[in-house]
C-alpha cells in the first residue's frame, strides 16, 4: 500500500471521496444532493483519466492501473442502466466507482512504462475495454443479486424492475461482452505467442469465469425465476471469481510454488 | 418473434423448464442436466488448471481423458441442436451454440491428437510448434521441437537481417551508492545534467551502439562498431563539485562497470521497443514470399505462422522464430466469429421490454414455435 503523492493521485482521491460522500449522502436520502456530488466525482475521473492518457501519450490501458482508472468513470454505465434498462442501483454504481478506484489510487504502480513488444497490438486495448465495461455490468449484476437475497428492492422508483430481473438483465448485457473479452485475448495471444490458447492460468481463470455465466444463463433458462435465491448465487459466484481472475498474479503469492505466470 | 421482449430469454423469465412427461421431455431434460454438469465440470478443470501452472495444464487438457471429454462436449452440443428445435429456429442461439462446436471441433483437429488422427487417416504430415534457429544470411527448414526432435519443413526460411529496436531516446540513470536519491537524464550529446550539490555534474559526450576497444601500443581508443553486435554504451563527464573532471563509460544496467570510488552508480536504460526479422521463404530455389516479422505480425505461409520468438542477445545475429502450423485455426476463428455474433445477437439486439412481466402470456401465443411452448410448458414461477 502506498499513498500517490502526485496529481493524478490527487485526482483519484477526490474521486472516490466524491463518490463515497455522494454515497452517503443518498443513504442519508438526499438522491439530488448525491447525484451532484455523483457527477462531481464522475467528472474528476474523467479528467483523471485523460491527464494519464496525456501523460503516457497512448490509450491508459496497458496495465491494471490504466483499467481500474478507467474502470473508475462509470457513471454513464448508471444514466444507461436507468433510462434503458430501467435498472436502478445507483449508489451500488457509487460504491463500485470508489471500489475500483483503490487498487488504483493505493496498490497498482502509476509509474508510465513503456510498452514491452508483445503488448504492442491494436487488439490490446478493445481486449481490455471491452473486458473493463463487462465487469461493470457483471458488478452491478452481483448487488442487484445481493439485494434480492437480502429481501430488498429498489424503494426510489416503481417503474425499475425487480432485483432478480435486474441481475439477469444485467448478467445479459455483460455476457456478450464477456465472450468478445475473451476471444479478443484469444486472438491477441495468437499473434503475439503463436498460441490462441496457452493453458496460462489468467487465461484460465477468465475461461473460468465465462463459464460461470453461461451455467447461470443455462440454470435460470431451466428454471425460471423458480429458485430466485440460486440466481443471485451464480450471479455472485461469477463476480468472486472475476476478481480472482482480475488479481490472481497478486494473489497466486499467497500459493508460492504452485505455479509459474506466464512461463511457457 | 413479434412481440419479443427482452430478446426470446425474457419471455421466457416466468416460465420454467417442462414438468411435462413424456420420452422425449425426459431425453431434453437429461440433455440440459448434462449440459450444466459438462460446463460446470470444465469450470473446476480450469481453477484447477490455474493452480498448476501452464506446462501441467497443457498436459491435463490434452490427455487421453480429456480428449474424451472434448469429444462429448462437441457432441452433447450437437444433440442438442437435434433436441431442442428451438436452438435450431432462433438464429442467434444457434449461433451461439455452432460457434461452440466449431471452436471445439477446430481446437481438437489442430490438437496434437487431431494431426495424428490426420496423418493416419489422410497421410497429412503437419510439422508440430517448435522453433527455428536461423543466423542472418543463412537459411534453414529444420524446426526444432520441446523434446528436440528435428522436422523438416518442405520450404526454406532464409533470415536477411534481424535487428533489435528501442525506444528512443534511451536514459542515463543515476544513483547515489546509499541508492537514497537518483536522477534520469534523456539521452542526447550533449545533454547535460545538475546533480544534487556535493555530486556535480554530468554530461553525455558519446553514445556507441556497440562499444569496441582498440589497443595500439599504450593507446587505448573506444570505437563504435554498428552491426556487429549489441554492447550500447554512453560516454559520461562528470564534473566533482571541488572541480574535478573524469570520464567514464557506462553500460546498459545487466553489464554495468562498477566503479568502486565513486560515489555515484550509472547505467544505460534502454527499453526494448520491437525484434524485426527480415525473412524470405524459398521453395525449389526460388523466393516465393518475403515479410520483415516483429512481435505480434507473423508470416504466414504454406499452413504456417512463423512468429518473432527470441533473439541472439549477445551479437543480434540470428533470430529464434516459433513455428506453429495453422491446423484447424480457420474452424476456431469462425467459431469465435459465430459466437460473438450470437451472443450480441441473441442479448443485445432485441427490443426491450415496454411493460413488466405478466404479458407472457400474449408473447407466447405470438410464438410460432409450438414446440417450444409445449417444452416450456406454462408453468408461472411465483414472483418472489
Ligand atoms: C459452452 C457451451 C455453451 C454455451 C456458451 C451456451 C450458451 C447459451 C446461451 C448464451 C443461451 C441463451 C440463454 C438465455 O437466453 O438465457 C443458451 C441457451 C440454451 N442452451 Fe446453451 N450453451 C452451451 C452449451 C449447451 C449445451 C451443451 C447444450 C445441450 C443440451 C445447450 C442447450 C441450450 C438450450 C436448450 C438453451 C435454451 C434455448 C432457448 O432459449 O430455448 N447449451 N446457451
Amino acid at each position: 500500500m502506498e499513498i500517490k503523492y502526485t496529481i493524478q493521485g490527487l485526482l483519484i482521491y477526490i474521486t472516490i471521496a466524491a463518490y463515497l460522500l455522494a454515497l452517503f449522502v443518498s443513504l442519508l436520502r438526499r438522491p439530488r444532493a448525491g447525484h451532484v456530488l455523483y457527477v462531481l466525482g464522475f467528472v474528476v475521473a474523467v479528467v483523471s483519466f485523460g491527464y494519464r492518457w496525456y501523460h503516457v501519450r497512448h490509450v491508459p490501458m496497458q496495465n491494471l492501473f490504466e483499467v481500474f482508472l478507467g474502470l473508475g468513470m462509470i457513471y454513464p454505465v448508471s444514466v444507461f442502466c436507468r433510462r434503458v434498462l430501467r435498472i436502478g442501483g445507483r449508489s451500488a454504481d457509487m460504491l463500485i466507482g470508489a471500489v475500483v478506484l483503490v487498487p488504483a489510487g493505493f496498490f497498482f504502480d502509476a509509474e508510465p512504462q513503456k510498452l514491452p513488444p508483445a503488448l504492442q497490438s491494436w487488439l490490446f486495448a478493445p481486449h481490455v475495454a471491452v473486458y473493463m465495461i463487462s465487469y461493470v455490468f457483471m458488478a452491478k449484476a452481483a448487488s442487484h443479486a445481493i439485494w434480492q437475497l437480502a429481501g430488498r428492492s429498489p424503494i426510489d422508483d416503481e417503474n425499475l424492475l425487480p432485483p432478480e430481473e435486474a441481475t439477469y438483465k444485467l448478467i445479459c448485457i455483460g455476457f456478450p461482452l464477456l465472450t468478445l473479452g475473451l476471444i479478443l485475448g484469444s486472438v491477441w495471444g495468437k499473434l503475439a505467442w503463436g498460441d490462441y490458447w496457452g493453458w496460462d492460468p489468467k487465461e484460465l481463470w477468465s475461461l473460468a469465469s465465462w463459464l460461470v455465466y453461461v451455467g447461470y444463463l443455462h440454470y435460470r433458462y431451466m428454471f425460471g425465476k423458480r429458485h430466485p435465491r440460486v440466481n443471485s448465487v451464480w450471479a455472485i459466484a461469477g463476480v468472486v471469481v472475476i476478481v480472482v481472475t482480475l488479481l490472481w498474479v497478486n494473489l497466486s503469492r499467497l500459493f508460492a510454488g504452485l505455479h509459474s505466470y506466464g512461463a511457457g | 418473434m413479434q412481440g419479443a421482449l427482452w430478446g426470446p430469454a425474457e419471455w421466457r423469465n416466468n416460465m420454467v423448464m417442462s414438468v411435462q412427461r413424456g420420452p422425449k421431455n425426459r431425453l431434453r431434460r437429461a440433455a440440459m442436466w448434462a449440459a450444466m454438469a459438462i460446463i460446470m465440470l470444465l469450470f473446476f478443470l480450469s481453477v484447477y488448471g490455474a493452480f498448476i501452472g501452464p506446462k501441467r495444464a497443457k498436459e491435463l487438457f490434452n490427455s487421453t481423458v480429456l480428449g474424451v471429454y472434448w469429444v462429448a462436449f462437441a457432441l452433447l452440443l450437437m444433440v442438442g441442436v437435434v433436441l431442442f428445435r428451438r436452438l435450431l429456429r432462433v438464429p442467434a442461439l444457434l449461433l451461439v451454440h455452432a460457434g461452440c462446436i466449431l471452436i471445439l471441433a477446430g481446437a481438437i483437429w489442430g490438437s496434437e491428437a487431431g494431426r495424428s488422427l490426420q496423418k493416419t487417416l489422410l497421410g497429412i504430415d503437419i510439422v508440430p510448434t517448435g522453433q527455428m534457429q536461423i543466423h542472418e544470411g543463412y537459411s534453414d527448414n529444420r524446426v526444432i521441437l520441446e523434446d528436440n526432435e528435428i522436422h523438416e519443413l518442405p520450404f526454406y526460411i532464409k533470415l536477411k537481417d534481424f535487428r533489435v529496436e528501442y525506444y528512443e531516446p534511451g536514459h542515463l540513470y543515476i544513483q547515489t551508492r546509499q541508492g537514497d536519491t537518483a536522477w534520469e537524464l534523456p539521452v542526447e550529446i550533449g545533454a547535460e545534467l545538475q546533480l544534487d550539490p556535493g555530486f556535480g555534474a554530468v554530461e553525455i559526450l558519446r553514445v556507441f551502439e556497440n562499444f569496441r576497444i582498440t589497443i595500439d601500443g599504450d593507446n587505448r581508443t573506444a570505437v563504435d562498431e554498428p552491426g556487429t553486435g549489441i554492447n550500447a554504451a554512453l560516454e559520461v563527464r562528470i564534473k566533482t563539485p571541488d572541480g574535478r573532471v573524469s570520464t567514464r563509460y557506462v553500460f546498459d544496467r545487466s553489464r554495468g562497470h562498477i566503479y568502486p570510488d565513486s560515489p555515484l552508480y550509472m547505467s544505460y536504460e534502454r527499453v526494448i521497443r520491437d525484434y524485426v526479422s527480415e525473412l524470405q521463404v524459398i521453395r525449389n530455389g526460388r523466393v516465393v514470399a518475403e515479410k520483415d516479422i516483429e512481435v505480434n505480425h507473423p508470416l504466414h505461409f504454406g499452413g504456417y505462422h512463423f512468429y518473432q520468438h527470441s533473439y541472439d542477445a549477445q551479437a543480434a545475429e540470428y533470430t529464434v522464430l516459433m513455428v506453429s502450423p495453422d491446423s484447424g485455426l480457420a474452424s476456431v476463428y469462425s467459431g469465435f466469429l459465430v459466437l460473438c455474433i450470437g451472443a450480441f445477437w441473441h442479448f443485445w439486439l432485441k427490443r426491450p421490454p415496454k411493460v413488466a412481466m405478466p404479458q407472457s402470456a400474449q408473447t407466447r401465443s405470438a410464438e410460432p414455435d409450438q414446440e417450444a411452448n409445449k417444452w416450456k410448458s406454462n408453468t408461472q414461477s411465483r414472483a418472489y
